[in-house]
């Protein structure tokens, strides 16, 4: 980079010559978090299965929260439930009881 | 509404931006005087309103929350801050939240944008500011004193698994194909989501299985009228989303050429003014948070009748096709009694003109007028019978 920006994808620092990918009127981004294709499932720390999914093409991956459901543990017993709990394990800040 | 019912009461019963949402409670956590204020970024609909609401409540924070409408101009915005800024508030421990900042825009604010700024350099209590872009050079002032946290869309399929929750919870159930549609048609937006799921699981129009935020004014207004109940009509009247004045005036000329009594008439043609007068004082004042009312004014109107369906134009048919073929040869046709009478044509059609036709039908007047104007005499004549 010839200047320094700040990464579209994980909105932290790109210093000056550090690789960058940028595109006019949308921004910048790490080499590495431009290479993201597929979201990670919350539940079994998998990988959520993007290109097999059926809101492929309705899913910006780069734009959308990075957090997801795998299909197996979507076809789980109350996987809203599973979700929940395994939001409130990885981020103790959500959980109410800490 | 489902959107109201299932709100969520806590943040860790909130869905997606798991990251962005844990970054926030760690902000309210550190949270001390001279602390940077919060920026929440993100399209509408994914919870950052929400999540100000309930981060209030978990931190037991008492929360002023603004518009941007509402911080326009500089003494407006020290009039609502000051006495909270000053620790003057009779409230408990507040905190500041002013949605859609970016909606500031700098012209058409008397310095608001300004003095926004200049509290947020020193702020003695929390501030959360939310808005849909940080890209305006406004918000570029604004990002340079605040800690933006972005949130971003929700996962289609994540949307999914809250959606299937719900169902689940008011026990009833729908096709996995229409639950694709809805999140697609939503565009990540929970809460339109989840209106768009009440609207087809309580009935309206569930052969085509269309969305009421792609469905037209046409079928709005006439599923509306056809409405089974109150609640059935308030979720439709919700899912038109065309411009404010264009639904007031959908409704006006649907009721106006509907075949109504007069009593039914006006108490309708009352619930439209009101909504109108109150669409007259959100374009005078800019005050856009007064449009939340709108609907709820324009419910009013629900009646299940059958007489009312849609109508483009609020003159009859009738009416409108004299206009238009018969209108270019009345006004060449008052030109010329005008003139023969001494008047101008405007004051000749609005006052002498019926009476003309009189005179020429009870031959008391003898125009001398071109053959081509004999037909329309004669329409005009038996009109005025």
């Amino acid at each position: 980079m010839k200047f320094p920006g700040t990464c579209i994808v994980c909105n932290k620092k790109i210093e000056i010559n550090e690789m960058g990918l940028w595109a006019k009127g949308l921004g910048v981004k790490h080499q590495k978090c431009a290479e993201v294709n597929e979201l990670q499932c919350i539940i079994c720390k998998g990988s959520a299965g993007c290109s097999h999914c059926e809101f492929r093409e309705n899913c910006d991956i780069q734009m959308v929260s990075q957090l997801c459901i795998c299909k197996k543990c979507n076809e789980g017993k109350n996987p809203f439930d599973s979700y929940l709990k395994s939001v409130r394990q990885d981020f103790p800040h959500l959980n109410p009881k800490s | 509404m489902w959107s109201e019912k299932y709100r969520p009461q806590n943040i860790s019963d909130m869905v997606g931006n798991e990251e962005s949402r844990s970054s926030i409670i760690e902000w309210f956590t550190k949270w001390k005087k001279g602390t940077k204020p919060l920026l929440i970024v993100g399209p509408p609909g994914i919870g950052k309103t929400t999540i100000a609401y309930l981060v209030a409540k978990q931190f037991g924070y008492d929360m002023i929350g603004l518009n941007a409408s509402d911080v326009r101009s500089k003494s407006q915005i020290n009039e609502i801050l000051s006495p909270v800024l000053g620790n003057n508030s009779v409230l408990g421990i507040p905190m500041i939240f002013v949605d859609e900042v970016d909606g500031i825009h700098g012209r058409g604010d008397f310095g608001g944008a300004e003095a926004l700024i200049e509290i947020l350099k020193e702020p003695t209590v929390p501030i959360v500011l939310a808005a849909n872009s940080d890209t305006s050079d406004k918000m570029k002032s604004i990002k340079k004193v605040v800690k933006t946290i972005y949130f971003k869309p929700i996962p289609p399929r994540l949307l999914k698994v809250y959606l299937e929750n719900i169902l689940k919870k008011e026990n009833t159930n729908i096709g996995p194909g229409t639950v694709i549609k809805i999140i697609d048609k939503s565009h990540g937006d929970i809460r339109s989501m989840i209106n768009l799921t009440q609207s087809l699981v309580t009935g309206f129009n569930p052969q085509t299985e269309k969305s009421f935020e792609s469905i037209n004014v046409e079928d709005g207004i006439n599923a509306f009228f056809k409405a089974n109940s109150v609640d059935e009509a308030r979720s439709i009247l919700y899912s038109i989303q065309i411009d404010p004045k264009l639904k007031i005036d959908a409704f006006y000329s649907s009721i106006i050429t509907s075949n109504l009594d007069k009593d039914t008439l006006a108490k309708l043609l009352e619930i439209i003014s009101e909504a109108d007068v109150l669409y007259g004082k959100i374009m005078t004042t800019q005050n856009w948070r007064l449009l939340r009312y709108l609907n709820e004014i324009l419910i009013g109107i629900y009646q299940q009748d059958e007489r009312i369906r849609y109508s483009q134009y609020n003159l009859s048919w009738p009416l409108l096709n004299r206009i238009r073929w018969d209108g270019k040869k009345i006004k060449a046709l008052s030109s010329i009694l005008a003139k023969k009478l001494h008047l101008s044509s405007s004051e000749f059609i609005t006052m002498c003109f019926p009476y003309a036709l009189f005179c020429i039908k009870n031959k008391k007047l003898e125009f001398e007028l071109d053959e081509n104007f004999d037909e329309i005499v004669q329409k005009e004549m038996e009109l005025i019978q």
